[in-house]
């Protein structure tokens, strides 16, 4: 059964201003217990608690930098809590920092190889959908060319066409996603609402009111690491937009 | 760990395919391509081997494969090991994207140097059909394959090993490759051991664990004798020792690392 239980899940980052500690760093720091260097914790999330159980359609808003993206990233399992627990189960699908992981040096077919490797696909269960990986893209002969010579909105529309292909039973989706120009995003979006209709629960960050209200069953608002409400979408959404404009304007939203 | 292990063999296509990838990239625009692979140390062995049997009065016949061998299995542990360490933060980019297990990283490296550890060791074989003139290294493959093994295992561990190192401590990398400089004429690779036994120096050899490899794959292959028992014991071992010590690694640091990529 595909469900996400995060329990009191934290998550501090411990940041060195200068990205790495060098030997004299560790010498300084171990013979006079003073650093040039000090590590700072920056509290990315605390105490979350989220339980998302199959049909739930779970959208996450909050101001930049609440801890949205790092609450997508935690889901998926790149960043491990470092308080609480957290647990997935079910096939995820992340679609987030999708234009991350290309091998540069490879064209657009072996990368829609090994991403589709990744995503647990084999040799041969590839061949049947690469054609139809391929053709979503729309990059034809450019699928001939290294990934390195791709404008950004190409490498966005090979890693969004891969990344579409799988029928994930969780899927987790920053909306900040832009892809590609308006066409291909119009295709994008079809095919997004598609996937967001048959997974088996979502999680979706966004910045897009109307949006989160339209395709969401629950929202979750977050401020500084924290839930601060998490209720039907009417209501957070009313309260979230009362608090960053003042009751007048919420009360014309509506 | 067999949780870690599992999760690798269902990444092994992915794994496959980039190991793959790189060495297509390695000779994507040489003329002799993987032969370069074999063209560097097959010039130093000429080189040296010119040289050292006219100094030390060695057979040609015989030292020009012992040489071969020896740096193909130095070659081997070492660019495992060097490069290796920077498996972690070339692969930022798929830690960031997608939950992979850690060890995978430093493998990709280990596999693809192995490929030219093998066709390195198929040179010598021939090398010695051909320059000894007989076929008794043939009749000992067997007893070389665990050898290599243990080699590959034991390189994935270090490899594994120093990759987290380097996250935490850049300086890895460089002080890996000073020391590998120190290790390599601290090991019996351009000279035979008979040197240092003579100058009393031979526990030098004996706490080389490097040698432990030689004394498993090169001297079968010239000698056509199979090594002794308790060598596989040793190296087996230490093997183990060092697979242990990677695993504790990656469970202590897999959580964390993240963090400090």
């Amino acid at each position: 059964m595909a469900k996400i239980d995060l329990d009191n899940a934290s998550l501090t980052f411990t940041v060195y201003p200068h990205k790495k500690v060098s030997l004299k760093e560790y010498l300084v720091q171990g013979l006079f217990r003073r650093s040039a260097n000090p590590p700072l914790a920056v509290h990315a999330l605390s105490g979350v608690n989220l339980h998302v159980r199959p049909g739930d359609r779970v959208g996450v808003i909050g101001h930049n930098g609440a801890g949205k993206s790092t609450l997508l990233r935690l889901l998926a399992g790149i960043y491990p809590p470092t308080g609480g627990t957290r647990e997935v189960e079910g096939r995820i699908c992340s679609l987030f920092d999708i234009s991350l992981g290309f091998e540069p040096e490879a064209t657009g077919w072996d990368n829609i190889a090994y991403r589709s490797y990744l995503q647990g696909e084999t040799p041969a269960s590839l061949r049947g959908k690469i054609d139809a990986i391929a053709a979503f893209t729309e990059l034809g002969d450019f699928l001939n060319v290294p990934v390195r010579h791709y404008s950004a909105g190409m490498l966005m529309r090979l890693a969004f066409s891969i990344a579409t292909t799988i029928e994930p039973e969780v899927l987790l989706v920053d909306e900040v996603l832009a892809v590609g120009d308006l066409a291909f995003q119009q295709k994008a979006q079809a095919r997004m609402k598609e996937m967001m209709a048959h997974a088996r629960l979502m999680v979706l960050v966004a910045h897009d009111l109307p949006t989160i209200k339209s395709m969401c069953t629950r929202v979750l608002w977050m401020e500084h690491g924290s839930v601060v409400k998490d209720g039907p979408p009417g209501e957070v959404i009313d309260a979230y937009v009362r608090s960053v404009k003042g009751p007048e304007a919420a009360a014309r939203a509506a | 760990m067999i949780r870690h292990l599992t999760a690798i063999w269902k990444f092994r296509h992915f794994l496959h395919a980039l190991v793959r990838l790189d060495l297509r990239l390695r000779y994507r625009r040489s003329v002799l391509g993987i032969g370069w692979s074999l063209l560097n140390p097959i010039a130093m062995t000429v080189v040296f081997t010119v040289v050292f049997s006219n100094l030390l009065g060695d057979d040609a016949t015989d030292y020009a494969p012992y040489l071969l061998a020896g740096m193909a299995i130095w070659g081997f542990l070492k660019e495992s090991a060097v490069q290796g360490s920077r498996a972690l933060i070339a692969g930022e980019s798929y830690i960031r994207q997608c939950p992979l297990p850690y060890a995978i990283y430093p493998l990709r490296v280990v596999l693809g140097q192995a490929i030219h550890f093998f066709i390195a060791l198929l040179v010598v074989l021939a090398l010695v059909l051909v320059l000894k003139r007989t076929t008794a290294p043939l009749e000992v493959l067997w007893a070389v394959v665990p050898g290599i093994l243990l080699a590959l295992v034991a390189a994935w561990a270090v490899a594994t090993i120093f990759a987290f190192t380097n996250v935490y401590f850049q300086d890895t990398q460089h002080l890996l490759e000073v020391g590998s400089q120190i290790l390599f004429y601290l090991t019996p690779i351009i000279y035979k051991r008979n040197v240092l036994d003579r100058k009393h120096l031979s526990w030098v050899l004996d706490l080389n664990p490097v040698n432990l490899f030689l004394d498993l794959i090169r001297a079968p292959l010239l000698t056509g004798e199979p090594p002794p028992a308790d060598l596989f014991l040793t190296a087996g071992v230490f093997t183990v020792a060092l697979v242990g010590l990677a695993a504790g690694t990656t469970a202590w640091l897999q959580k964390k690392v993240i963090f400090h990529l």
